[in-house]
């Protein structure tokens, strides 16, 4: 079962607005590539853990949000220790956790539609210099937190009908009919939204 | 609701989709049907605008749908056939919201006018579901809502019931009865046409039975079946 990101809670974390989360996800992730010891790095992936928990998640929701992103990182511990030593993979990989658990604390408890607002407002100094269009990359935004777990749905139906006509799986004949599937889309779903009034009118909202 | 063509031709990809068409409709209940290929989709598309005419003029409600596209697309809703590719945001009040938003909506009424709708169509306890756990009758239940939120004036389906379920296909049609709003209907479910004001059949681009319900069905099944 795919699930959309957000999990409706009242947890703290839930109740914090958007642009204070992205901030201090954004702020934290540079302290981070500040950090060069074990310790502090360990320190802080600890409390991005324990951030992670407050926002009271279920575990078998976290898990299945995380399952591809562990092995990855398992994976590229293996390597790094062979190349670099154990300390150096031991921080890196303290880091990239640290770094997930504070994503997924702001993606589990933040509307797609609050995080599309705050991209919204953060963009609007560049939009009035003319160096962006924040309804439409915020749109962009919307589509991808709405269409990944869609194209994952379509990697795994396409691997099933493959699967079932004797193929072994393969990346090229996996990805080929993928894109096609998805582009195939895109054009439907671009006229989706243009009918429901997209680009925005200007809003009566106080700016 | 007056809708007019005028010497309507749309060529797709250098391809000739529909010829020559020119018509005046104002009943309350249109439905369209035809043959794959025949131009039916086209022809509800250039209602609100996503399709262009390559000759002549469309209005609704006297707006050209090419030089007043965003008049029209505030009064003709649309609702596609696969609603997986109309819901945009990943949670039903979310997307619900949407339209409201690029209708400048002040935010303070998205969440009455969303719980409203749902709550119309008996699908409030959607509004915080994840778009993507949705079943397919829900699914083409919140496209619906999406555009009844945005209080258009005219509606059109292309093809609603193609991917439904029996029940979610008499759910739709119950709910379709109900609207106040006039409705177009592009459809091959052909039961869904009782009791409709007008029937357009549509062959190789061009209207080829325009009638009653009855005889509309009966000249399709005759000739084109």
């Amino acid at each position: 079962m795919i699930h959309s990101l957000y999990v409706p809670g009242a947890s703290w974390l839930h109740r914090q607005p958007a642009v204070v989360k992205l901030g201090v996800l954004m702020a934290a992730g540079i302290m981070l590539f500040l950090l060069h010891h074990p310790l502090p790095l360990a320190i802080a992936a600890g409390l991005a853990l324990v951030l992670l928990a407050s926002a009271r998640v279920p575990l078998a929701r976290i898990w299945a949000q995380t399952r591809g992103l562990v092995v990855l990182i398992v994976a590229l511990g293996g390597v790094l220790t062979l190349l670099q030593g154990w300390a150096a993979t031991m921080m890196v990989l303290l880091r990239l956790c640290a770094l997930m658990c504070l994503a997924l604390a702001v993606t589990f408890t933040t509307r797609s539609a609050d995080l599309i607002a705050a991209c919204e407002r953060a963009l609007r100094p560049l939009e009035r210099r003319g160096w962006a269009n924040a309804a439409k990359v915020s749109l962009a935004l919307a589509l991808a937190l709405r269409f990944m777990p869609e194209i994952y749905r379509r990697y795994e139906l396409i691997r099933e009908a493959q699967a079932a006509r004797g193929l072994r799986a393969h990346p090229v004949r996996l990805i080929v009919p993928l894109v096609i599937s998805v582009l195939k889309s895109a054009d439907e779903i671009a006229e989706a939204i243009e009918a429901r009034g997209f680009p925005p009118t200007r809003s009566q909202d106080p700016p | 609701m007056l809708v007019e063509f005028q010497d309507v031709c749309v060529h797709l990809h250098e391809r000739p989709v529909l010829h020559d068409l020119t018509l005046r409709v104002s009943e309350a209940r249109v439905g369209v049907i035809g043959s794959n290929g025949s131009g039916k989709s086209t022809l509800a598309r250039l209602l609100n605008g996503l399709v262009r005419p390559s000759r002549g003029t469309v209005r609704v409600d006297g707006y050209d749908t090419v030089q007043q596209t965003r008049e029209v697309r505030r009064r003709v809703g649309f609702v596609f056939q696969n609603p997986d590719h109309q819901i945009v945001l990943p949670i039903v009040s979310e997307d619900l919201a949407f339209g409201l938003k690029n209708q400048g909506v002040p935010r303070s009424e998205h969440a009455s006018r969303v719980q409203q709708v749902l709550a119309d169509m008996g699908i409030e306890h959607l509004a915080e579901r994840s778009a993507l756990g949705l079943s397919g009758g829900e699914k083409q239940l919140v496209a619906l809502a999406a555009v009844l939120v945005m209080r258009p004036q005219l509606l059109v389906f292309d093809e609603p019931t193609t991917l439904l379920d029996l029940r979610n296909r008499n759910r739709l049609r119950a709910i379709l009865e109900r609207l106040e709003q006039p409705v177009w209907v592009v459809t091959h479910d052909l039961e869904l046409l009782d009791g409709y004001d007008r029937v357009l059949v549509l062959e190789g681009g061009r209207i080829v039975c325009d009638a009653g319900p009855r005889e509309a069905v009966q000249w399709y099944r005759s000739h084109c079946a």
